[in-house]
């Protein structure tokens, strides 16, 4: 847009000239150009120069014939009129050059008259300014009408400013201005009007003529703001002017064609101009579309179409830059539905992008033209040579030549030959290529800010061919290998094939062997529409360096890079360079992303998941490759993270080359490696696993043509992604193993596995563990195969019915016992061995140890004991596991072998002890608690005091071992032992008791209590026991076992009622039974008892009687009875009753038996009789 | 004169694409069509679209470009048709008839068992098919 003359880009502004008192002009000429139109002024200082207002033109001899135009626009026409042909003339006098000095009325007479005389025969307005100094100084109005007169105007076109009052000042010139506003409308006006009547008529001789004046008219349309005549007539010309392109004749046609382009150029421009301007963005693309479309043909004759390209080209740069400078937007009235009938318009015709992308486009186009014109302009015009001294003429779009003859200097027209010879050399002086490039990279900023990704890359596209084409490779590989990014990534093939094309071109060029190798492969791997019915129709896609993507020319890339590996041929002419930048061997890696994985894909997969370390496992390799034709792998290595395991394949076709000492794998030799195209190489190894751990294939490198290696990242079947084009073709997908299973699932790792251990750790345990006892558990390690070094024995206690902690929480919180506690580890002291313990590392908690084994060669034995103790009767799991190494050194010492034992141990209570209160025989207290707390729940014992009571206490074996119990006491309170004598009345003789499983051990004590005491403590039974360990034992380990006794009640009996009876009795010999009632109050007491008759005694007494015991004294029932049968007889039921206390007593049924012999029995009374009194057992 | 239709697929890669040209541009159609995805991208995104339009398949002309005219069909299985002609007044109608005949014969080419969605479409009785619709585009019967 920036080509084109300013008068064309800017809309006209109305001039107007002012002639005299320069001082004045700069503020006039401010003031009329800050006006709405503004003006434009022509300031002349001084009357002499009127002159060039003047008509320069030479004045037309009207009878002569009309002649055929020369052209169609004059091309300083509109400057003309824009700069020098002045609407209206103002004259400017100061009042004193007029009312004063007559000389100076006359000099200023004269100056009108010139004036006049050189706007005479144009339209142009004459106004007469007069300045005055002071509104005050009012003109005689002689003067003024003598003015008038002389300018031959109407008053209101004579004006007075004043000068040097500013209100005054502003007043008069807006008057000024809007005389001068109506002026120029009606100049224009009129001027349009002459020529528009000159095209209603018809009156013109000749096409251009009528274009010509619809120029005019819709110039002087502009003039008057005019806007919708001034688009008329544009149009009109422009309908007038396609017409003209067949029928003219008037130039030759080459250079016709290029005239009317450019007069077409500038009517195009306006009329968008106008039409965007106005707000009609749909009208103004419209009328492009329309403008193209009228054009787009018309290229003229071969050798001249970069004429038209250009032009072209131009058309759609200048449209972008107006529609980016106008800001347009897509207007709202317009429909959402783009490229419907709704709107016929597309999204993209409203972005400068779109424009800027096309002229690209075609300006390319131009270069293509140049270089085919080039090449056949230089054989045939080089005689002729190129014509010197052309230059465009006065007419728009025409180019003559000046011709000098002396002095003389002539202009004379040019051959069509001539002149595209011209514009050839013109041409060429042009270095497209930045232009293009700068149109482009406009564009592509453009769309990559609209998000339209595809169409910026394909500007990108442009740039980089243009660079190509320039010979900047770096840059256009740079580019290139952006845009192929985007057609990797959605699989257009036959893009990438060209786009690669250009890439291995600008590698080669660059000496990049090894970028030009790479894309040499990925082409010659492309999934290309190979093999379908169409293939000859796409053969004939020229894809630039690349050629036509066909799988003949894939296999040509391949056997390039072949030739270019063994430097049989540099690739196309002698780049010494190239061969001398390649190195001796080519390293390509292709990972998992790379888009070389379609030239090579490695898929590893071991046939197990596990193994076990040093055994032999399967391994498949597989390969595949999409290359066009077969390709021999020289030798194959496969890598893995041990690199023990490496191992590497020899293809025996190729001369064996020389081992790689290197290399510490195995080497194995195939008879044949040759990959055919899609199609998988599956070769499966046997190897040995290494150290335990994870076992991964790292890489698979190929060996091709001894100086290429390409690095396959392993692939696990499992995980395998698709091949990022190929997995469009519609094609038999294939399975890197012929194992289903293994293709699916296979995994390019393995765990090895640690070896077995050969060490053998036992346990043992004597049963189970007794409550209170330190229970002993040995351990032994013994070693059948494997020196143990740096053994570490972990011993772990965990409550068997799960849980893991051996207390419960609330018990952790008040104390830190433990219901079961290892207390520690005692090893075996063989002399030697316990020394070195001494260092050794040993850590004991409640539940957890751990202790150091010392180093064991095959064949020995260690071991030790675990003390544990129970407290509460529990399971427990004991869990001891061995973990050593191999050896001392640091690699061995990571790994470490371990051997796990578990043994469950129950706790037992080992006694049961449970205790029994009995009173004196027949002698029964009145025990006042007794009778309160009939009922309750809580009954405590009672006993009576100074009375002496029996207390058994039974302990009773509930393990399954015999135990001895070395004593049994009760310890009693500290202050128990005054208020209560507690004697033992059998014990343990001969050391100890052997109590065997579930029997029972009775210990006998006697308990007399001194004092009356509520809630008095008897004490603590003690049990010293021990296992009844079998003779010859080293030691017993003997336990004491307290359990508390309960407390009783100590109270003193106000009555005792004790009854005495024979031990024995003979039948039928009467004896005398007793019942003594003693009164320990200090009270009279009642008491009545009755005697209920029994059928085996007969007795003499009363039934009923009632009785009052003095205080502190005795009372005595007796009854005398004869017994009437033998054996072991019930007494007569006597029941005592305390009529104070509401006591009622009967003796027990123990109590009231009596044995009757039927006759003396013979043995020794006496005895018997004083110790059955106190004694029973 | 219809000078190249394309089916392009879900991942924008196309899955047919065949030109009419004698002409050794069949290229520069594969640009032409790749860059008109993005006018359907644009379309189908476009917040602005009104309901009724949204089950519209017919997407119109996309862009004009050079001599050639661009027109887009998206399926309701989103694969998108394309097609270029050099034709310059093309009735709206008879894109639609066309693009409702080729998509016929893609349903068709598709519902072939041994077809694997997503792949290339390689069928020859599609080509043929497709030649078909091409040739008889613009003759005058839109039935």
């Amino acid at each position: 847009m920036e080509d084109y003359p300013e008068e064309l880009r800017t809309p006209p502004l109305s001039l107007v000239s002012i002639v005299g008192c320069p001082e004045l002009h700069p503020s006039i000429s401010a003031a009329l150009s800050s006006q709405q139109p503004p003006m434009n002024t022509l300031a002349l200082p001084d009357f002499t120069k009127a002159s060039i207002l003047a008509r320069s033109g030479k004045a037309r001899d009207p009878l002569a014939p009309p002649q055929a135009p020369a052209g169609i626009l004059k091309k300083d026409w509109l400057l003309k009129h824009r700069t020098r042909v002045p609407a209206a003339v103002a004259a400017l006098f100061r009042a004193d050059q007029v009312s004063g000095d007559p000389a100076q009325w006359l000099q200023a007479c004269s100056d009108l008259e010139n004036l006049k005389s050189a706007i005479q025969g144009i339209n142009t307005k004459l106004v007469v300014v007069l300045v005055q100094a002071q509104a005050s100084d009012e003109l005689s109005e002689d003067v003024t009408v003598a003015l008038r007169k002389r300018a031959e105007i109407d008053s209101k076109h004579l004006v007075v400013l004043v000068e040097h009052d500013e209100a005054e000042w502003n007043r008069s010139l807006s008057k000024l201005k809007n005389v001068f506003a109506e002026l120029c409308s009606a100049f224009y006006k009129e001027e349009g009007r002459r020529i528009k009547a000159r095209i209603e008529k018809r009156n013109f001789s000749s096409v251009e003529l009528s274009i010509r004046y619809c120029f005019k008219v819709a110039v002087y349309a502009e003039f008057r703001r005019d806007w919708p005549e001034a688009l008329k007539f544009y149009e009109e010309g422009v309908r007038v002017l396609r017409e003209m392109i067949g029928t003219s004749t008037r130039l030759p046609p080459t250079q016709r064609l290029v005239e009317i382009k450019a007069v077409a150029e500038q009517f195009h421009f306006k009329i968008s101009t106008l039409l965007l301007h106005a707000g009609k963005v749909v009208e103004a693309i419209m009328w492009f579309r329309k403008h193209i479309r009228s054009y787009e043909r018309v290229v003229g004759t071969p050798e001249v179409a970069f004429l038209h390209w250009e032009w072209f080209s131009r058309q759609f740069l200048v449209f972008g830059e107006l529609i980016e400078t106008t800001s347009a937007t897509v207007p709202d009235t317009l429909s959402p539905r783009f490229g419907t009938a709704d709107n016929a318009l597309t999204e993209w015709e409203f972005q400068p992008a779109y424009y800027y992308q096309l002229a690209a486009t075609y300006l390319r186009e131009k270069r293509y033209a140049i270089e085919c014109s080039s090449s056949t302009a230089n054989l045939t015009t080089e005689a002729n040579g190129i014509p010197e001294s052309v230059m465009p003429s006065v007419y728009v779009g025409q180019y003559v030549r000046l011709f000098e003859q002396g002095d003389t200097v002539s202009v004379l027209p040019l051959s069509d030959t001539e002149y595209t010879s011209y514009a050839l050399s013109e041409a060429e002086r042009f270095q497209d290529s930045y232009e293009i490039i700068a149109l482009f990279r406009k564009a592509y900023e453009s769309f990559q800010s609209l998000g339209a990704t595809r169409m910026a890359s394909s500007c990108s596209r442009g740039m980089a061919i243009e660079y190509y084409a320039a010979g900047d490779f770096s840059n256009a590989k740079q580019l290139f290998d952006g845009v192929a990014g985007l057609y990797r990534q959605e699989g257009w093939t036959t893009l990438l094939w060209e786009n690669l094309g250009y890439l291995r071109e600008c590698s080669r060029k660059l000496n990049f062997p090894k970028d030009f190798i790479s894309y040499s492969l990925e082409m010659a791997a492309l999934p290309l529409f190979s093999g379908s019915v169409e293939e000859t129709r796409e053969n004939k896609i020229k894809s630039g360096p690349a050629g036509s993507p066909t799988i003949s020319r894939r296999e040509n890339i391949l056997q390039e890079v072949v030739n270019v590996l063994e430097r049989k041929q540099p690739p196309e002419g002698n780049d010494d360079g190239f061969s001398n930048a390649m190195e001796e061997t080519t390293h390509l890696d292709i990972d998992q992303i790379s888009p070389l994985r379609m030239v090579l894909t490695a898929s590893v997969a071991f046939h197990d998941q596990s193994v076990k370390p040093g055994s032999p496992l399967l391994i498949s390799v597989s390969l595949l490759s999409h290359l066009p034709s077969p390709v021999v792998v020289d030798q194959l290595e496969v890598q893995f993270n041990q690199s023990d395991c490496n191992f590497v394949i020899h293809s025996t076709q190729e001369d064996s080359p020389p081992l790689d000492s290197n290399l510490h794998g195995q080497v194995v030799e195939a008879t044949s490696l040759t990959l055919f195209t899609n199609k998988w190489m599956r070769l499966t190894r046997e190897i040995k696993s290494g150290q335990s751990g994870k076992l991964e294939c790292l890489l698979v490198k190929a060996t091709i043509n001894k100086h290429l290696v390409i690095c396959c990242h392993a692939e696990s079947p499992a995980s395998m992604e698709d091949f990022p084009l190929w997995k469009f073709e519609d094609q038999v997908e294939t399975l890197p193993t012929k194992d289903n299973v293994l293709a699916f699932s296979g995994q390019k790792l393995i765990q090895v596995e640690e070896p077995d251990a050969q060490v053998d750790v036992v346990l043992n345990s004597a049963g189970p563990a007794l409550v209170g006892e330190i229970f002993i558990v040995p351990v032994t390690v013994f070693s059948k195969g494997h020196t143990v070094h740096s053994g570490e024995l972990k011993i772990n206690l965990v409550d068997a019915r799960g849980g893991g902690l051996l207390m419960s929480p609330r018990e952790a919180e008040e104390s830190e016992s433990h219901h079961v506690e290892l207390l520690g580890v005692s090893t075996v002291s063989d002399g030697k061995e316990s020394k070195e313990e001494v260092d050794s590392i040993r850590k004991i908690q409640y539940s957890f140890g751990v202790v150091s084994v010392p180093t064991l060669s095959v064949g020995d034995s260690w071991s030790c004991k675990l003390e544990i103790k129970w407290h509460r009767a529990k399971s427990v799991m004991l869990y001891v596991s061995l973990g050593y190494s191999l050896g001392s050194s640091e690699e061995e010492a990571l790994h470490r072998l371990n051997v796990h034992r578990s043994l469950q141990i129950e706790g037992q209570i080992p006694l049961l002890v449970t205790h029994q209160l009995l009173r004196p025989f027949r002698r029964e207290p009145l025990l006042l608690s007794e009778i309160r707390s009939l009922g309750d729940g809580d009954k405590k014992c009672s006993l009576a005091m100074n009375e002496s009571n029996m207390f058994i206490v039974n302990a009773r074996n509930c393990t399954e071992v015999p135990l001895r119990l070395h004593s049994m006491t009760i310890e009693p309170d500290d202050d128990g032992k005054q208020l209560c004598s507690v004697q033992q009345v059998s014990g343990i003789s001969n050391g100890h008791a052997v109590i065997a499983p579930s029997e029972e051990y009775k210990g006998i004590f006697s308990v007399n209590p001194r004092a009356s005491n509520s809630n008095f403590h008897l004490g603590e039974i003690c049990l010293n026991w021990s296992r009844d360990s079998r003779l010859g034992e080293a030691q017993e380990r003997r336990v004491i076992m307290k359990q508390r006794l309960p407390e009783v009640s100590v109270e003193e009996p106000p009555l005792v009622v004790s009854m005495e009876c024979p031990p024995y009795v003979i039948l039928g010999i009467p004896f005398t039974f007793y019942v003594k009632i003693h009164n320990s109050t200090p009270l009279l007491q009642e008491i009545k008892y009755s005697l209920v008759d029994s059928q085996n005694f007969v007795f003499s007494g009363a039934h009923n009687h009632a009785a009052f015991i003095l205080p502190k004294s005795e009372h005595i029932v007796s009854h005398k009875l004869v017994p009437l049968g033998s054996g072991s007889q019930q007494l007569p039921k006597i029941t005592v009753t305390s009529v104070r206390y509401s006591a009622a007593l009967t003796p027990s049924a123990s109590a009231a038996t009596v044995f009757v012999y039927p006759s003396e029995p013979k043995f020794n009374l006496e005895t018997s009789c004083s110790a059955s009194d106190q004694c029973v057992s | 004169m219809i000078v190249c239709v394309a089916v392009v697929g879900h991942q924008n890669n196309p899955l047919y694409l065949q030109s009419f040209t004698e002409a050794d541009d069949a290229l520069k159609l594969h640009h032409i069509v790749h860059c008109s995805l993005d006018v359907i991208d644009e379309r189908v995104n476009n917040p602005k679209r009104s309901a009724p339009t949204l089950n519209e398949t017919f997407l119109g002309l996309l862009y004009p470009t050079e001599n050639y005219k661009v027109y887009g069909y998206l399926t309701n299985t989103k694969v998108k048709f394309i097609m270029v002609t050099t034709d310059l007044d093309v009735k709206d109608a008879d894109a639609r008839n066309f693009f409702r005949k080729f998509h016929a014969a893609y349903v068709d080419a598709v519902s072939n068992p041994f077809h694997v969605p997503g792949k290339k479409i390689a069928s020859r009785s599609f080509g043929a098919r497709v030649s078909t619709i091409v040739k008889s585009f613009g003759s005058g019967t839109t039935g």
